[in-house]
C-alpha cells in the first residue's frame, strides 16, 4: 500500500514525471518499488535519500534492471531508485586512458564510445546493451576475459557515491595509481548497493586490441583428464591468452554446434602475436581434439553470443520453467570439476544446464532451467560439491519466490561481524537495498 | 647460548618476553630500540616501548590480544622500508616485528599462487620460482630487502605496475590477526571475489591500521616470452613527456615506462651504477615492452618511431640481458642515488594525469626556486607517478623545514590538477595533513569510521594515515548534531 504520504514527500524532491507509482508489484523478480523514481541528477539522489533516511523509508537500487533476479527477498521497498535516466560520459581524456562516466550508462553505450578513440573498459560482463556500468561494479560482474583483463576491482579508480544521509564521498581519485587512504574502492565494488549509490564511476581504460582470434578445441566427451593436461601444457607456457573458458558440452552445442567440452581460447595482441599463439596451440593441439580458430568480427561475434546466454533480469522468462544462474568459484583448475558435475545435474536433476567457467581464475557460471523442486535441489547438490572443493556458490539469478527459500550468497564468513559493522556504520538505519546482500545486510 | 634473563621491573615487558617465549626474542633496552625509532621516513623519530619478535601466527594473536587487554599502543613492522612513517612507533608502540615469520609456505604453480608469511622478502619469491619461468609482479624499488607484508600494508608499487598493476592486484588471500586477537583468514584458498565486500581490497593499502597480516596468499605470473628495453635522451622534458603520451595513445602497453630529469641523472650517474646518460640532457626515458615475441619487434619500432617524432637526440635499445640490467639497477637505486650528490633528499609520491606532466613539472621548477632546494624528479611516467626528491642538507638550520614544505608543495602541485598524494609510498605520518589536499571532512570521516569497526579503540598504529587531530572532523560533526538539536 503506497501511502500519500510518500508520494506527497517525493514531490517536493523530484518532479511527477520522474517517478511512477505502484508500478509492477508481485514481479515474479521482486526487487520493485512502491514508487519507482528517477533522478537526474545527484543532489535529487542526495535529497531522496536523506529524505529515506530520515523517515526510515527502504530503497532498492536499480538501473537496466539485469539483476533484479539477483539478491534480495523483498517483492517491494518504499521507493525504487532507478538510475536508468542517469547516464553519460562526464570526463574523458584519450590521452590519460581515464573515463568517468555517470552509473546509469548503458555498458554498450559507452564501449561504442570509447571504441571510436580506440580505447575500451577492459570488462566483459553479460547483457551489455542493458547492463549500466553502475550496476556492473555494484554486482562485481566479470567474463572470461577476466584472465587477461581483471575485474572491477582492477579497472575501478575512483568512485563518486552517495550515502544514505545524503553526504557524497569520492573514492579513490582520476589517477592510475593511488594509495592516499583507504581503498574504499574495494569496499563499494560488489557491495551490491548495500552501502551507497554509485553515482560516477572511474575507471581506466586499455587500447582496443588490434587483433583478435579465438581457438575453439572440442575435446571428445568425457575425457576431462586431456583437458586438464592440455590447460596446464598451455598455462605453463609462454603463451598469453586473455581467456581460457571451458564450455559445457550443452553450452557448446548452442554456441558452436559440436556437443563436446569445448576450450574457448582468445587471443588479442598485434596480429603477428595472435597467429604465433595460435601456431603454438596447434603445435600442442591433443590428437583426437577438433580444432576451429575465428578471427576478428567472428571471435567477437563468439563472445557476444556468451554475454547473452544467461537470464536476463530485465526480460525473465515466462512460463512454468525456472532460471536460475549461479556464480560459482574455485581454484583455478578445479573449474572442470565444477563444469563436470554440473553437467551432471541434466540427469540427476532433470534441469536444462548450460556452465562455462574460466580455469586461468576459477570462476564459473552455471545456468539452469527447470522446475521449481529441481531447480532448487540442483543448486543445494552444487553447493554441497563445490563446498567440498572449498568454494562457493552465489545465486545469480532466481525468482523471488525460490530466493525465499534458498540462501544466495552461502554461509556467512566467519569475520561476518566486519560486514555487517561496516553496514551499520555506514547504512545504520538499513534503508539501502536491505536484507539485498551477504548473511541479510 | 644460554639464554638470558629479562632485567627489567617492567611487568608488560616480561609478559610479552613469556608469549614470544623469553628473552632472545625480545628487545627493550633503550640502545636496542634505537634502531626501531623510524623507518625510511626519517625525519620523525620516537622509541618504541619493545620490539618482540613472534615466531607464527599464534604468538602474533597472543601479542595483540596482551596490548588490547592492557591497552598498549602497538603496530606490526616488516623490513622498516617504508618510505611514509608507517612503521613508526610515535606512540611508544609495541613493535611486532615480522622479520622471523619468512617462510615461503607454498608454491603452485599450475594454479598460480604461492603462499607466504609476512616477512617474506619479496624478490626472494621472484628468485623461488624463476627456474621454473614464474615470478611476482610487484617489484618495489626496494624489493631485495622489503617484505611482502609491509607490501601489502602499503599497497605497493613499483616501474613494473604500469601494465601488471601494484600489490593489491596480486593478492588473492590473507590471514589476518584484527586488534583484538582474533585471527580470520579472507580469501579463503585464494578464490576471488568471495561472497562478502572486498576487505581484500580494503585491508591491502591500509598501512597496517586494521589488521595485522601473518600470511598472504599471491598471485604468481609467467615470464613473458620476451622482452625489450629502450633507452631515449631528450633534450627538452615536454617532447619527453610528450613521446609518453604518443607512446601510450599509439595502443601501446608498455611493461614500464620511466623519467628521470637532468638533477635525477646528475645523481645516479654520481653514484654506484652509472651508465653514461649524458650529463647535458634534459630527460632520459626508460622503455620496457614484454610479451609474446612475435609482437615484440613491431612495437619497438613504433616506439622509435614516437620518440623520432618528438626529437629524440639519441634513442637506443638494450643488446642483451647485461645491458638492460644495468640501465635498470641504475634507475631502481635513483633515491639512494641522490647521497652521491646531496647531503639528505626528501621523497615525495605525487600521481598527476599523464597530460599534465608538462605543466607540474613546471610548477616544480618553480616550487624549487622558490624554495632554494634542488629537486630531482625521478618518476614512473607511464602512469603518472612522480617522484620529487628534494635535496637538502639537514645539518643546515631550518633546511628540513624548508625540504618537507617544498616537498609539500609539489603534492599540492599533483592535487591541483587533478592528481593525488600517494601513489605507491603510503600516507604514514609524513602525508597525513596532505590528505586534506585530494579529501573532504567527510571522505576523511568515512574512512575513519571503516577503522572503527575493524580497531575501535585504535590501539594499533594510531595516528596514521589521517590529519591530525582526526578528532577536528568528529568536534565538527559533535557540533553539528548540536546544532542541529537545537534548532
Amino acid at each position: 500500500m503506497i501511502t500519500a504520504e510518500l508520494l506527497s514527500d517525493l514531490k517536493s524532491i523530484l518532479s511527477e514525471e520522474q517517478m511512477i507509482e505502484g508500478e509492477s508489484e508481485n514481479h515474479l523478480l521482486g526487487n520493485s518499488g512502491q514508487v519507482t523514481i528517477y533522478p537526474k541528477s545527484e543532489e535529487e539522489i542526495a535529497n531522496v535519500l536523506k529524505y529515506a533516511n530520515n523517515h526510515r523509508k527502504k530503497i532498492t537500487v536499480s538501473a537496466g534492471e539485469t539483476k533484479r533476479g539477483f539478491g534480495g527477498i523483498i517483492d517491494s521497498a518504499d521507493i525504487l531508485l532507478s538510475l536508468a535516466n542517469y547516464k553519460g560520459i562526464v570526463e574523458h581524456t584519450p590521452g590519460d586512458m581515464t573515463l568517468t562516466v555517470k552509473a546509469g550508462t548503458p555498458f554498450k553505450e559507452l564501449q561504442d564510445y570509447l571504441a571510436e578513440h580506440k580505447q575500451k573498459v577492459s570488462l566483459d560482463p553479460a547483457w551489455p546493451e542493458y547492463a549500466t556500468i553502475g550496476g556492473i561494479i555494484a554486482s562485481n560482474e566479470s567474463g572470461p576475459k577476466r584472465l587477461g583483463y581483471g575485474a572491477g576491482r582492477d579497472v575501478v579508480i575512483g568512485l563518486r557515491m552517495v550515502y544514505p544521509d545524503g553526504t557524497i564521498i569520492r573514492s579513490g581519485g582520476k589517477v592510475v595509481k593511488n594509495v592516499a587512504g583507504y581503498d574504499m574502492n574495494k569496499l563499494f565494488i560488489g557491495s551490491m548497493g548495500t552501502l551507497g549509490v554509485v553515482t560516477e564511476v572511474t575507471m581506466k581504460l586499455r587500447p582496443l586490441a588490434k587483433y583478435e582470434s579465438l581457438v575453439l578445441l572440442s575435446f571428445p566427451e568425457g575425457n576431462v583428464e586431456e583437458i586438464r593436461s592440455f590447460a596446464i601444457h598451455l598455462l605453463d607456457s609462454v603463451m598469453e591468452p586473455t581467456a581460457l573458458e571451458l564450455l559445457s558440452p550443452a553450452l557448446s552445442q548452442k554456441l558452436i554446434g559440436e556437443n563436446l567440452h569445448t576450450l574457448a581460447i582468445g587471443f588479442e595482441d598485434v596480429e603477428s602475436s595472435v597467429h604465433y599463439q595460435e601456431e603454438y596451440v596447434k603445435k600442442i593441439q591433443p590428437a583426437n581434439s577438433k580444432m576451429k580458430i575465428l578471427q576478428q568480427k567472428e571471435a567477437q561475434a563468439f563472445w557476444d553470443k556468451i554475454y547473452s546466454i544467461g537470464p536476463n533480469g530485465a526480460a525473465p522468462a515466462a512460463g512454468s520453467e525456472i532460471e536460475a544462474s549461479l556464480k560459482i568459484g574455485v581454484t583455478n583448475l578445479d573449474v572442470l570439476h565444477v563444469i563436470n558435475i554440473s553437467q551432471q545435474l541434466k540427469d540427476t536433476h532433470n534441469v536444462v544446464v548450460e556452465a562455462h567457467g574460466g580455469i586461468g581464475h576459477g570462476l564459473c557460471q552455471v545456468n539452469l532451467k527447470g522446475a521449481s523442486e529441481d531447480i532448487e535441489s540442483a543448486i543445494d547438490q552444487l553447493r554441497n560439491s563445490v563446498n567440498q572443493l572449498g568454494g562457493y556458490v552465489i545465486v545469480k539469478h532466481l525468482p523471488l519466490s525460490l530466493r525465499k527459500k534458498i540462501n544466495i550468497w552461502g554461509e556467512n564468513p566467519s569475520y561476518f561481524f566486519l560486514l555487517e559493522g561496516i553496514k551499520s556504520k555506514i547504512d545504520p538505519n538499513s534503508v539501502l537495498n536491505h536484507k539485498r546482500y551477504v548473511g541479510g545486510i | 647460548m644460554a639464554s638470558k634473563q629479562i632485567k627489567t621491573n617492567d611487568k608488560h615487558v616480561k609478559n610479552l618476553a613469556n608469549i614470544v617465549g623469553g628473552s632472545r626474542s625480545i628487545l627493550y633496552h633503550k640502545e636496542d630500540l634505537l634502531a626501531y625509532d623510524s623507518d625510511g621516513f626519517t625525519l620523525h623519530r620516537h622509541l618504541p616501548k619493545a620490539v618482540v619478535f613472534p615466531k607464527d601466527t599464534q604468538e602474533v594473536a597472543k601479542l595483540v590480544k596482551y596490548c588490547s587487554d592492557n591497552q598498549l599502543p602497538f603496530l606490526a613492522r616488516g623490513a622498516g622500508t617504508g618510505l611514509s612513517g608507517g612503521a613508526i612507533p610515535m606512540n611508544g608502540e609495541v613493535i611486532i616485528s615480522m622479520v622471523r615469520m619468512k617462510r615461503l609456505l607454498s608454491v603452485n604453480l599450475e594454479n598460480r599462487r604461492a603462499v607466504v608469511e609476512p616477512g617474506f622478502v619479496n624478490l626472494k619469491l621472484t628468485n623461488s620460482i624463476s627456474d621454473k619461468g614464474y615470478y611476482y609482479a610487484p617489484d618495489p624499488s626496494s624489493q631485495y630487502c622489503c617484505t611482502i607484508g609491509g607490501n601489502v600494508a602499503e599497497n605497493a608499487g613499483g616501474a613494473h605496475c604500469l601494465k601488471y598493476g601494484v600489490t593489491t592486484n596480486h593478492i588473492l588471500g590473507l590471514e589476518v590477526v584484527l586488534p583484538n586477537g582474533e585471527i580470520i583468514e579472507i580469501g579463503e584458498n585464494g578464490i576471488p571475489d568471495a561472497p562478502g565486500y572486498d576487505l581484500l581490497g580494503l585491508i591491502t593499502g591500509s598501512e597496517g591500521t586494521l589488521g595485522i597480516v601473518t600470511k598472504i596468499t599471491v598471485r604468481i605470473l609467467k615470464n613473458p616470452e620476451a622482452k625489450q628495453t629502450v633507452l631515449a635522451y631528450f633534450d627538452n622534458v615536454t617532447d619527453g613527456s610528450q613521446a609518453v603520451s604518443d607512446i601510450i595513445s599509439a595502443g601501446i602497453v608498455p611493461a614500464a615506462l620511466e623519467m628521470m630529469d637532468k638533477t635525477a641523472i646528475e645523481g645516479v650517474e654520481a653514484a654506484a651504477f652509472p651508465v653514461g646518460h649524458p650529463k647535458d640532457i634534459e630527460a632520459v626515458l626508460l622503455i620496457e615492452v614484454d610479451g609474446i615475441s612475435a609482437g615484440i619487434a613491431e612495437q619497438i619500432n613504433q616506439i622509435l618511431e614516437v620518440c623520432n617524432n618528438r626529437n629524440v637526440r639519441e634513442v637506443k635499445v638494450a643488446q642483451d640481458e647485461l645491458e638492460r640490467g644495468r640501465w635498470w639497477a641504475n634507475r631502481k637505486t635513483g633515491f639512494g642515488a641522490m647521497g652521491a650528490i646531496s647531503a639528505d633528499y626528501l621523497v615525495q609520491d605525487g600521481v598527476i594525469p599523464r597530460s599534465k606532466l608538462p605543466q607540474v613539472l613546471n610548477r616544480i621548477n618553480q616550487i624549487s626556486e622558490e624554495a632554494g632546494l634542488r629537486i630531482a624528479n625521478i618518476f614512473h611516467a607511464g602512469d603518472g607517478n612522480l617522484h620529487p626528491l628534494v635535496l637538502f642538507d639537514a645539518r643546515i638550520p631550518g633546511e628540513s623545514e624548508k625540504a618537507l614544505a617544498a616537498g609539500s608543495a609539489c603534492l599540492q602541485a599533483c592535487a591541483d590538477v587533478g592528481g593525488t598524494i600517494t601513489g605507491e609510498h603510503g600516507v604514514g605520518i609524513e602525508k597525513r595533513e596532505e590528505m586534506r589536499f585530494v579529501f573532504t571532512d567527510e571522505e576523511i570521516n568515512a574512512q575513519t569510521d571503516i577503522r572503527e569497526v575493524f580497531n575501535p579503540n585504535n590501539l594499533l598504529n594510531a595516528g596514521k594515515l589521517f590529519p591530525m587531530p582526526g578528532r577536528c572532523v568528529e568536534i565538527k560533526k559533535e557540533l553539528k548534531e548540536k546544532e542541529a538539536a537545537i534548532s
